[in-house]
C-alpha cells in the first residue's frame, strides 16, 4: 500500500453546499417511484446479445453496469458492459447536469477487441491511488483497467496476472479486503465449464423449440480470489484460501461481515447448486458454513437457481440479512440473521410472495424513499427467449418488483409505482446510486440485447439523508468494507460500504443513509477496515460527507 | 412447473437416460468399506457417518434421512469429503433429476477435498451416466481405474461409458474382463448383454440377458433389455412375454412402444393400439424434452400400425409427427413417402379404401 491519494474532499464539499435540502416528510413512498430518463441523460447504449441459432447459454446471462466516479469530481459515471465479442462497453461520464456524454473511444476501457462473451464488471482503487479502476469479466480472459486518472484506462491485466484462464466463463466479481492489509483483493464468481464445440441442444427438436440449456449438464467451476500483492500484481490465492470449490456455479457475489466480526465474509449465490457462504477466518483463509448457517438452500432444503444476491440489515437487529433472486417458480429467497451468523428462510413470511414468477436477476437493498430502512429492488427478465412456448404464463421481458420495506416486512409497490417500473425488460445487471446528487438513489438497469434503462429517483416523500464518501489511509482508498453505525432520532442503522452485490454489476462507493426526518445524525460511529475508528458527532443531514480515516 | 421445464432443458438424446444403472447397492459396498479406513475424521462425526453409509447401503436405505444427517454432519466439518461423498450418493439415490446436479456437485467437492476418495469418483461417473453424459463419466472411471486397476465396478462402469458413446467392441472387452474377475457380477453381464445388442450379436446378447433376468436383479431393465433383444433376433413370442414383464415391473413410455411394436409384429394390432395409448404423456409430461426422445418412436411406432391396418391419412399423419419432431428422420421419411405415393395412386382410382 502506498501511492498519494487525492481526497476530493473540497468537490464534495462544494456538492454539499449546493444540494437543497430535502424536507422532512411523512414516511411512505408515491405513486411514481421512478422516471425513465435515460434518454434525456443522453444514454444511448443498446446491449449487444449476440444471439445465434446454437442458443450458446451466455448469450442470454447478459451483462452487467458500474457506478464509477472516475474522473473523482463527485458526480459518478456509469460503465456499461456489452456482450457479444466486437462489441464495445460503453463509458458515459456524469456531465453533472443530468446528463451524460460517451466517452469510451478516449477513455480506451471499451474492451472492443475482447473475443469472448463480456459479462461482469467491479469497481475499486486496486493501487490505492484514489482512482477507482475497472475489472471487466468474460467468457474468455477478464480484463483489469488501470485508471491513469487523465480520463483514460490502460489494459494491465497481463502485468497483474488476473486474467484468469482463458475459456473460464467469469460472472460477478468484486474487490475487497479480505486480508485487510490495506489494499483490495479480487473475487471473481466462475460459472460453468461451457465449451463453445460441445453445445447440446435442449428443449424440444421442434422447429423454433430450441431453448438455451440449464446449468445442470454442466459443471461448475470453481471460483477465483486474486490477494493484492500491493505492487501492481495479484497472486491467484483460491485453493490456500478455501474457496476453490469446484462444485460452484456462480453467478451472483457480496461481500458482508455477516458475524460482525470485523473481516469481510463472502456469499455466493449458485445456480441450481446450494449457495456459498464464505466466513472469513481472519488468517487469510475461509470456510463455507452454508450448511451451518442455513443459507445453501431454501426453507425446504432444495438448492435454488440463484442469480443475484444482497446484503443488508433489513429487520434492524443490526445484523444483515441475505437475499436472492432465484429462478422462475422459485421465491426470491429472504435470509434472516438472527445475530449469530444462524439464518432461516424467511421469504413468504417477509412479503416476498410475488416474487414467484418472475425470474429475477438483478438486485439491491437501498432506501428509495429515504425512511431511514432498506427497501428492495428486482429487476427480472426470463433466460428462455421461446419460453412461451413452453409456458405461455411466463414472459422474456418482465416487469421489476419493487418492496417497501415497513418494519422488515416488504410490501410489494411495483404495481403502483407508475409504468417506468411496469415496463417489462430482459433485466439482468442492476445498480445503484445518487447519480445527480439530490439526495435520492437512482437505478441502472442492463437488459439483454435491449437498451440500458437510467431510472431517475421521483420518490416524492423522500425523508432527509446522508451519504458518506469514506478516505482510508491506513485502509483501501474508498474504505470499502468499512462499517458506519449512525444513530438519529432514537434509531440506529448499522451498514457496510459495499459497492459489490446485484449481478455482474458495481454500485456506487458512497455510502447511502436514508433519515427519514431526522435533520442530523447524532452520533456517526465508523469503522475502517485498518481497525481503526472514529466517531462524529451531530452531523447534518443531505449532505455528501467526506470522511477520512485517522492517521 | 419448474421441474418440468428443468426436464425439457435437458439435452438429448436421452434414450441412454432410461438406463437405470443396477445393482447400486452391492458393487458399491466394498468400495465404502475401504472409504471408512481413510484417516479419520473426529470419533464422533465419524460414528454418524458410518450410520448413515450403513443405512445408505442396506436393502431399504432412507435417502431423506442421511441427507438431513449429513447436512447436520456438514454443518459441524463443512470440509469432511466422506460426508459430501455420502450426500452425493443420497441425493442420487432419491432418484430425482432435479437433485442429481446436487450430487455432482457434491461428489465433485468431495474429489477436490480428498481425490483418492474412489468411490466418490465411482459414483460422480454413475450420476453421469445417469443424466447421460457418458464421456464425463469415462473421465472418471479411466482416473478411477488408475486408482482401482482390475475392479470389476469400474471396469463395467467404464465399459458402459464406452457403449454410451459408441464404443460398444471396447464395452465387451471391459465388461468380459470384469466377469472374470467376478463371474457372479450381474451389472457386467447386463452392461455385456447390451453391448453385444449394439454390435449385432443376438445370440450372445441373448444369452447375457436370460442370465441376467434369470438373477432376479432389476427385473424392469433386465426384461426391457431381453425383449429388445428377442425382437432384435424376431423371437417375437418370447419379445412380447419378456416386454410385458418389464412392463409390469416399470410400465414406462419406452417399455410400452417396445411392446406395441412386438404386437405389431405379432399382427396384434389392436393390442399394440392399446400399448401405444398408455405410453402417451399426461398434459404436462409432452412437453419435456425427456419425453421427447420417446415421442418420436411412439408416433413412428403408430404410423406402423395404422399402415398395416391400410389407414394411410393416419400413418402419413403420424408420420408427419415424427418429422416434427426431428426433421432428419429418415425412416419416417421413407415411410411417408410411400405411404403419400399410396395415397395419390387410391386418389386416381376412386372407389378403393384408404
Amino acid at each position: 500500500m502506498s501511492l498519494a491519494r487525492r481526497s476530493g474532499g473540497a468537490v464534495l464539499a462544494a456538492i454539499a453546499g449546493a444540494v437543497a435540502s430535502l424536507p422532512a416528510t411523512e414516511q411512505g413512498v408515491s405513486q411514481v417511484l421512478f422516471e425513465d430518463v435515460t434518454a434525456k441523460a443522453g444514454i444511448t447504449f443498446v446491449h449487444a446479445a449476440g444471439a445465434t441459432p446454437d442458443k450458446y447459454m451466455f448469450e442470454t446471462f447478459g451483462s452487467g453496469l458500474a457506478w464509477i466516479d472516475f474522473d473523482d469530481d463527485g458526480f459518478v459515471d456509469l460503465y456499461l458492459v456489452n456482450g457479444a465479442p466486437g462489441s464495445a462497453n460503453a463509458l458515459y461520464r456524469n456531465k453533472g447536469d443530468g446528463t451524460f456524454a460517451d466517452v469510451t473511444a478516449r477513455s480506451g476501457a471499451g474492451a472492443k477487441d475482447h473475443n469472448g462473451y463480456k459479462t461482469g464488471v467491479a469497481v475499486g482503487d486496486y493501487d490505492n491511488d484514489g482512482r477507482l479502476d475497472l475489472y471487466v469479466t468474460a467468457y474468455g480472459p477478464n480484463i483489469l483497467y488501470r485508471n491513469n486518472g487523465d480520463g483514460t484506462f490502460t489494459d494491465v491485466t497481463a502485468r497483474a496476472g488476473v486474467a484468469g484462464r482463458a475459456r473460464e466463463w467469469s460472472t460477478s466479481t468484486g474487490f475487497f479486503d479480505y486480508d485487510r492489509d490495506g489494499d483490495l483483493d479480487l473475487y471473481v464468481a466462475n460459472y460453468v465449464d461451457f465449451r463453445m464445440d460441445d453445445n447440446p441442444w435442449c428443449g424440444l427438436r421442434k422447429p423454433g423449440h430450441r431453448m438455451y440449456c440449464n446449468p445442470t449438464i454442466f459443471d461448475g467451476v470453481a471460483d477465483r480470489l486474486f490477494r493484492n500483492e500491493g505492487n501492481g500484481t495479484f497472486t491467484d490465492v483460491s485453493a490456500r484460501a478455501g474457496i476453490a470449490n469446484p462444485a460452484g456455479k456462480g453467478l451472483g457475489v457480496v461481500f458482508c461481515d455477516v458475524d460482525r466480526d470485523g473481516d469481510t465474509d463472502v456469499y455466493v449465490a449458485n445456480d441450481l447448486v446450494r449457495n456459498f457462504l464464505y466466513r472469513n477466518n481472519g488468517d487469510g483463509t475461509f470456510v463455507d458454513v452454508a450448511y451451518a448457517a442455513g443459507v445453501g438452500f431454501d426453507a425446504n432444503g432444495k438448492p435454488q437457481a440463484g442469480m443475484g444476491v444482497d446484503c443488508g440489515d433489513v429487520d434492524g437487529n443490526g445484523f444483515p440479512e441475505l437475499f436472492v433472486t432465484n429462478f422462475s417458480e422459485e421465491l426470491n429467497t429472504l435470509y434472516e440473521n438472527s445475530g449469530d451468523a444462524v439464518f432461516q428462510d424467511v421469504s413468504e413470511k417477509a412479503g416476498l410472495g410475488s416474487g414467484f414468477l418472475p425470474l429475477g436477476f438483478g438486485t439491491k437493498m437501498y432506501d428509495v424513499d429515504n425512511d431511514g430502512d432498506l427497501d428492495l429492488h428486482v429487476t427480472n427478465g426470463h433466460v428462455i427467449d421461446n419460453v412461451k412456448l413452453y409456458q405461455p404464463n411466463l414472459a422474456y421481458e418482465q416487469p421489476d418488483l419493487v418492496y417497501e420495506n415497513t418494519g422488515g416486512r416488504f410490501v410489494d409497490r411495483s404495481a403502483a409505482s407508475g409504468p417506468t417500473l411496469q415496463a417489462p425488460r430482459v433485466g439482468r445487471g442492476l445498480a445503484v446510486a445518487d447519480f445527480d446528487n439530490d439526495g435520492g438513489l437512482d437505478v441502472a438497469i442492463s437488459s439483454v440485447g435491449r437498451r440500458t434503462t437510467l431510472l431517475r429517483n421521483l420518490a416524492a416523500r423522500r425523508g432527509n439523508w446522508l451519504q458518506i464518501r469514506a478516505q482510508g489511509t491506513a485502509s483501501n482508498a474508498f474504505g470499502l468494507g468499512t462499517t458506519v453505525r449512525a444513530h438519529a432520532s432514537g434509531t440506529l442503522q448499522v451498514r457496510e460500504i459495499n459497492n459489490v452485490a446485484s449481478y455482474l454489476s458495481s454500485n456506487d462507493t458512497r455510502l447511502h443513509l436514508g433519515l427519514g426526518a431526522a435533520s442530523r445524525v447524532e452520533r456517526l460511529e465508523i469503522l475502517w477496515p485498518s481497525g481503526r475508528s472514529q466517531v462524529l458527532e451531530n452531523v447534518p443531514a443531505n449532505q455528501i460527507l467526506a470522511v477520512k480515516e485517522p492517521q | 412447473m419448474l421441474s418440468l421445464l428443468s426436464a425439457a432443458m435437458l439435452p438429448l438424446p436421452l434414450r441412454q437416460f432410461a438406463i437405470v444403472l443396477m445393482c447400486v447397492a452391492p458393487a458399491l459396498q466394498p468400495a465404502w468399506a475401504a472409504a471408512q479406513s481413510a484417516p479419520a475424521p473426529a470419533t464422533e462425526l465419524q460414528e454418524r457417518l458410518k450410520r448413515v453409509g450403513a443405512d445408505l447401503f442396506s436393502p431399504r436405505p432412507n435417502p431423506a434421512r442421511a441427507i438431513d444427517e449429513l447436512k447436520s454432519i456438514l454443518a459441524v466439518d463443512p470440509d469432511l469429503a466422506e460426508a459430501h461423498m455420502l450426500l452425493g450418493i443420497a441425493y442420487r439415490a432419491q432418484g430425482s433429476p432435479e437433485l442429481l446436479s446436487e450430487a455432482v456437485a457434491e461428489l465433485r467437492q468431495a474429489i477436490s477435498l480428498k481425490p483418492s476418495l474412489a468411490l466418490a469418483r465411482l459414483t460422480l461417473a454413475r450420476v453421469y451416466l445417469d443424466m447421460a453424459r457418458a464421456s464425463r463419466a469415462r473421465e472418471e472411471l479411466e482416473i478411477a481405474l488408475e486408482e482401482l486397476p482390475g475392479r470389476p465396478e469400474v471396469l463395467s462402469l467404464l465399459g458402459e461409458a464406452e457403449r454410451q458413446t459408441g464404443n460398444a467392441k471396447r464395452s465387451v472387452e471391459l465388461n468380459r474382463e470384469a466377469l472374470k474377475a467376478d463371474p457372479g457380477f450381474v451389472q457386467a453381464r447386463y452392461y455385456l448383454g447390451l453391448a453385444l445388442l449394439d454390435l449385432g450379436q443376438h445370440a450372445g446378447a441373448i444369452r447375457e440377458l436370460e442370465a441376467v433376468a434369470a438373477s432376479g436383479a432389476n427385473p424392469a431393465e433386465a426384461y426391457l433389455g431381453l425383449g429388445t433383444a428377442y425382437l432384435e433376433a424376431k423371437r417375437i413370442d418370447d419379445a412380447i412375454g419378456a416386454l410385458a414383464k418389464a412392463a409390469q415391473a416399470d410400465p414406462k413410455a419406452d417399455t410400452r412402444i417396445r411392446l406395441a411394436r412386438a404386437y405389431r409384429l405379432k399382427g396384434r394390432l389392436n393390442d399394440a393400439l392399446q400399448q401405444l395409448q398408455l405410453a402417451r404423456p399426461s398434459a404436462t409430461e409432452g412437453l419435456s424434452a425427456l419425453y421427447q426422445s420417446v415421442e418420436s418412436d411412439l408416433y413412428m411406432e403408430e404410423g406402423l400400425i395404422r399402415l398395416q391396418q391400410g389407414r394411410l391419412e393416419a400413418a402419413a399423419e403420424a408420420f408427419q409427427k415424427v418429422l416434427g419432431l426431428n426433421a432428419d428422420h429418415e425412416a419416417a421419411k421413407r415411410q411417408l413417402a410411400e405411404v403419400q405415393k399410396r395415397l395419390k395412386d387410391a386418389r386416381k382410382k376412386p372407389g378403393e379404401s384408404s
